[in-house]
């Protein structure tokens, strides 16, 4: 089989579809899990089908054509851009036809083009986009006859064409890229600010759904209805509405689209096809500065305890677990106390929980860089040091951020007579916190997976442990109720005495926690060692 | 079949472990591990993979705390006094991760200032490993994209820094390129030759052949043989040697007879 199409030069791209069938037929073979997989994947395309024909279908049946308009060019615009994300999210999914496969055959770019992109069409997700617009067709057909039906028709087609093409397109332009680490690591901060984003995004969203103006909305749809977003989505009722004039023009645009990502993706096919960038060395030979100071920068003190909380620091920022941990916090801290304080609640308690969730990343803090705290160990750093020093660290970017939380959200509440109190409140959290959770991180220490993508999970052992987290959440927030008492009883006094209050609460328990802590790591270094390794 | 080593009486040993053992669940992966390492000696630890050999380091530097047993470096107790013990040792372990999320130089800063030695002097040190080892001082590439072989660099620069009076590395040589390893070869051996004690592990025959004034033996987790190069060598080659006391299969010339 493979042989004739090695013998004849392949110019049609059924070689490359019936490849694609293969290979699912093949992937079907004896695995029951795949083929549970694969049902599973044929039942969820089905009823995206049917749902999406339903919708697309209801306004024709109602006979609403303005409706229509405004689901269209909406709903067909969110294909696209659903096209553009879903690969992106799960690249590596279907790596069947991964271009750099074919980097040993000797077929002309344009066969293989043309052949990836037929082999694209024919598979599930393709056939369940289509079947789900098709659904257009019939909402076109019963407000414009069958003329609009025609349109429609070629509408749809050339919309999923253009899906399809942006979706290819999009992933080979990331293959590349998100092949070295560096460019992986930003993809996973991007995506956890995308998923931090995800709940506010949520309540503006509903928030304006309230305040809803549809006509905005129908503005927006007929100004998409002129990009590649929704071009071909409206041709059917551009034909009903009588502006025939409209539909070469928007087949233009569509078909001007079209060729626009296939010779984007023909330009970036070719270097995916080569494999693993390389991002070649980048070992500069100039001298930009000594070493101590590239480590401790201008202000930490070169001491032991200056690199300890440098090294720290700058894992804070360059390990991709972290700065995920750290931009959720920003994202939470910021939001929740915001949202409190547009709807008039009292921002006290809420307060109280910034400074809780700001310490949740330090429970498995040993777990964040594996075995490398061997080289604590050889170096005899002794534990009160040790916790001092990542406190610090972590201080280090927390402490701006409760100062920028109190700051704005008293003043967006226009209460900012609260801001050093709350802050008071949040540092007396925070301290206790810590005081917690320190102990928990040097007994309850677990090894976190090597992948260093915030979305694997450890398996095993480490869910128990993360149960501890919890315990530590409600430890802190019955620590602090005295606190919030002290506040809701003095009233104005509080205002003047809850920052030193607070911060002095803070400390305390900080340095209680602390101590405990460094002195179990003093006995258990090797222990904690042994806990964060991987595979013992 | 031990090999008593010679003494030598006036040396103090380097390293001296008593009676080492550490279970793992089921497995017994050292057992009753007892080693003079004399000063001034470039020791080699043999054992097919999984003998025990890490974990015998890793207990003998304070990384793993043994079920039973002692081990003394320098004089000092590891498990009763670690700061003394390890002020004066420089360890690379094997299959640990650095701080890779450093650049090379920033790693060794680090590792300076954390043995308490002042910024100039680690600035001045760090340079001349980096140039010396051929990792470029002003490298900014994080450690954690260095291929496996500068990534050994590194970690021997990091165990070299504060000149340490005992080094004990694991597989040092592993994934090193020739010309790196002859490199790092000529500086352990300057190093030996000025007072230092190295004891490393390998399983490459030819290396250790080499480098060692002593060698040891050691598989499934007991210690075969100890002693001087020449003595557990004799008249044999060390192959020939490692293959009886592991218990290899020997051919006799029957088998696969067909080939």
């Amino acid at each position: 089989m493979a042989l004739t199409v090695v013998q004849r030069p392949p110019r049609s791209p059924w070689p490359f579809v019936k490849l694609k069938l293969r290979l699912i037929a093949g992937g079907l073979r004896g695995r029951p899990s795949r083929i549970t997989l694969f049902v599973l994947g044929v039942v969820m395309a089905g009823i995206f089908a049917v749902t999406g024909y339903a919708v697309f279908a209801v306004p024709g049946v109602v006979g609403d054509d303005r409706a229509a308009g405004m689901l269209f060019q909406l709903g067909g615009s969110a294909l696209v851009l659903g096209w553009v994300v879903l690969p992106l999210l799960f690249f590596g999914v279907d790596e069947s036809l991964d271009p750099a496969r074919f980097a040993l055959l000797p077929l002309p770019r344009r066969t293989l083009i043309v052949g990836l992109f037929a082999a694209a069409l024919a598979g599930l997700p393709a056939l369940s986009t289509l079947a789900a617009t098709a659904g257009m067709v019939s909402t076109a057909a019963d407000l414009g006859g069958t003329g609009a039906a025609v349109a429609q028709l070629g509408g749809i087609v050339g919309g999923l064409l253009i899906c399809v093409a942006v979706s290819r397109a999009v992933t080979s332009a990331f293959a590349t890229g998100l092949r070295s680490r560096r460019s992986r690591d930003l993809a996973v901060v991007l995506f956890a600010v995308l998923a931090a984003l995800l709940g506010p995004l949520q309540l503006a969203l509903l928030a304006g759904a309230e305040r809803a103006d549809w006509d905005a909305f129908a503005v927006l749809a007929d100004v998409l209805g002129w990009t590649p977003l929704a071009a071909p989505w409206s041709l059917g009722l551009d034909v009903a509405d009588g502006r025939l004039w409209a539909v070469p023009v928007k087949l233009l645009i569509v078909a001007g689209t079209l060729v626009g990502l296939l010779w984007w993706w023909s330009a970036t096919l070719e270097r995916a096809m080569l494999g693993a960038a390389s991002t070649g060395s980048k070992a500069g030979h100039k001298d930009v500065g000594s070493p101590t100071g590239l480590l401790l920068g201008r202000r930490l003190p070169r001491t032991r305890f200056g690199a300890l909380v440098a090294r720290e620091a700058r894992y804070w920022w360059r390990e991709t677990r972290r700065r995920a941990a750290l931009i959720t916090f920003t994202v939470a801290g910021l939001f929740l106390p915001l949202s409190i304080s547009i709807s008039g609640g009292s921002a006290g308690p809420v307060a109280a929980f910034v400074g809780l969730i700001a310490v949740i990343a330090l429970a498995n803090q040993f777990g964040y860089e594996g075995n490398a705290y061997a080289a604590n160990i050889t170096a005899g750093v002794p534990g009160r040091v040790e916790i001092h020093s990542r406190v610090v660290a972590h201080a280090l970017f927390v402490l701006p951020l409760l100062l920028v939380i109190a700051v704005v959200s008293g003043l967006v509440a226009g209460r900012s007579e609260h801001i050093p109190g709350n802050l008071g409140l949040m540092i007396a959290t925070y301290g206790v916190g810590l005081g917690l959770v320190l102990p928990v991180s040097v007994r309850a220490a677990f090894a976190l997976p090597e992948s260093t993508s915030p979305f694997a999970m450890s398996s095993g052992g480490g869910m128990a442990k993360g149960l501890l987290t919890v315990g530590v959440m409600l430890g802190t927030l019955i620590a602090s109720v005295p606190l919030q008492i002290l506040a809701f009883v003095l009233g104005d006094v509080w205002l003047w005495i809850g920052l030193p209050v607070g911060a002095a609460y803070g400390c305390a328990a900080y340095l209680i926690g602390s101590g405990v802590a460094g002195d179990w790591l003093d006995r258990r270094m090797p222990e904690v060692l042994a806990a964060v390794s991987p595979g013992r | 079949m031990t090999v008593p080593a010679p003494r030598e009486g006036d040396q103090a040993a380097a390293m001296s472990l008593r009676g080492l053992v550490k279970q793992f669940d089921t497995k017994l992966a050292v057992s009753q591990v007892s080693l003079e390492v004399p000063a001034g000696s470039f020791y080699g630890l043999l054992g097919p993979n999984g003998a025990g050999k890490t974990t015998t380091l890793s207990m003998a530097v304070g990384l793993l705390r043994p079920d039973a047993g002692q081990a003394f470096l320098l004089g000092y107790d590891v498990w009763a006094d670690p700061a003394a013990a390890k002020s004066r040792l420089g360890v690379l372990p094997d299959g640990v991760r650095l701080f890779d999320r450093l650049t090379g130089p920033e790693l060794l800063a680090y590792h300076g200032l954390l043995r308490g030695m002042d910024a100039a002097t680690v600035d001045q040190r760090s340079r001349e490993l980096l140039d010396v080892l051929e990792l470029g001082t002003g490298n900014r590439t994080l450690v954690v994209d260095y291929s496996a072989g500068m990534r050994k660099k590194i970690g021997l620069a990091c165990a070299l820094l504060h000149a340490p009076r005992l080094l004990v590395l694991d597989e040092p040589f592993e994934a090193v390129d020739p010309v790196s390893a002859a490199r790092i070869r000529e500086i352990l051996q300057r190093y030996v030759a000025g007072g230092g004690t190295v004891v490393f592990s390998s399983h490459v025959m030819e290396v250790v052949e080499r480098l060692c004034s002593h060698v040891a033996i050691i598989s499934d987790g007991v210690l075969r043989v100890h002693g001087t190069l020449a003595a557990v060598r004799g008249d044999r080659s060390l192959e020939d040697v490692f293959v009886q006391v592991v218990g290899g299969r020997v051919s006799t010339g029957s088998e696969l007879a067909w080939l």
